[in-house]
């Protein structure tokens, strides 16, 4: 009896010391509705740069702690398979990619070259429009590169510090 | 008196970068003083009852199209708003450099303790 006790607590300590499998359900619940909202806020945020608060980065760190909740609720695993770090890594790289492609872009439409504006700005600001946000021409382009890197890096960056596993190899060695 | 109020909060953050001996209480430091340095320059950059300076038709002159005296007097310079915009996103980036230092010197000694960091392993 006695030692089936220590078995399970040992197993128990294993199981906290391996990595939390997520937490109670209450969290998990709520997580999962707020989620959606989050992300969706991330998503606004990022479209509407060029005429509110905020912008890129601001919507790509939203979009980033929309992630970092799933991972305290449900566990690094189920982030893992919703959004692996390779394809979070590829993504980073492909906005840089397409942020560099709309500066360099201006150099083939325009006179002043870097960053010129080609698409033009149809309305000015404050007039109404159906298409109001995108009245901006690549400004809007640039902030959704800049969120798509932003939230791509960021989550690698807290993923990263989340699954770290100290190597203890070199202090066993002396 | 604001300026005052910031360099206070700048000195707060170099006592506790000088005075500390964990390391993670001194990145937090590191941390008050760059957010010093901000809103400081945020407050150089305020303008009391300031417009957005968002150009659009009621700010230019009706017939000769040019950009009216009222416009220019109370909008707001946008150049310490991205300056420290940028300066957030570098210090985001410091900010994850300096803590995987701080593992990874966890890693090697066990301690985050700086006086008791003396020994070169390597």
């Amino acid at each position: 009896m006695e030692q089936k006790q220590r078995n399970s607590n040992v197993a128990q300590k294993e199981k906290i010391s391996n990595g939390v499998k997520g937490m109670t359900i209450i969290v998990k619940t709520i997580g999962s509705w707020a989620k959606v909202l989050i992300f969706l806020f991330g998503i606004y945020i990022v479209l509407f740069g060029h005429l509110t608060p905020g912008g890129g980065f601001a919507g790509g760190v939203m979009i980033a702690s929309a992630y970092v909740l799933l991972m305290l609720a449900f566990g690094g695993e189920f982030v893992k398979q919703n959004l692996s770090p390779s394809l979070a890594l590829k993504l980073a790289c492909a906005g840089t990619l397409a942020f560099a492609a709309i500066a360099v872009a201006g150099f083939f439409y325009g006179p002043d070259g870097f960053f010129w504006n080609f698409i033009g700005q149809e309305w000015l600001a404050g007039e109404s429009s159906n298409l109001h946000f995108i009245n901006a021409g690549i400004i809007m382009l640039a902030e959704l590169a800049v969120g798509v890197i932003v939230a791509a890096a960021i989550f690698l960056v807290i993923f990263t510090f989340s699954t770290f596993k100290f190597d203890v190899s070199d202090n066993q060695k002396e | 008196m604001p300026y005052a109020l910031c360099f206070l909060l700048f000195v707060i953050g170099l006592y506790c970068v000088l005075v500390k001996k964990n390391m993670v209480k001194i990145v937090i430091g590191i941390l008050v003083m760059e957010y010093a340095v901000n809103l400081f320059l945020i407050m150089l950059g305020y303008r009391t009852g300031g417009a957005a300076p968002i150009i659009d038709k009621t700010c230019l002159e009706p017939g000769t199209g040019q950009i009216t005296a009222s416009f220019i007097s109370t909008s707001v310079d946008p150049l310490p708003q991205a300056l420290v915009l940028t300066a957030i996103v570098i210090s985001l980036g410091s900010l994850a450099l300096i803590i995987s230092i701080c593992v990874r010197t966890y890693e090697k000694y066990g301690t985050f303790d700086i006086t008791k960091i003396r020994r070169l392993k390597g």
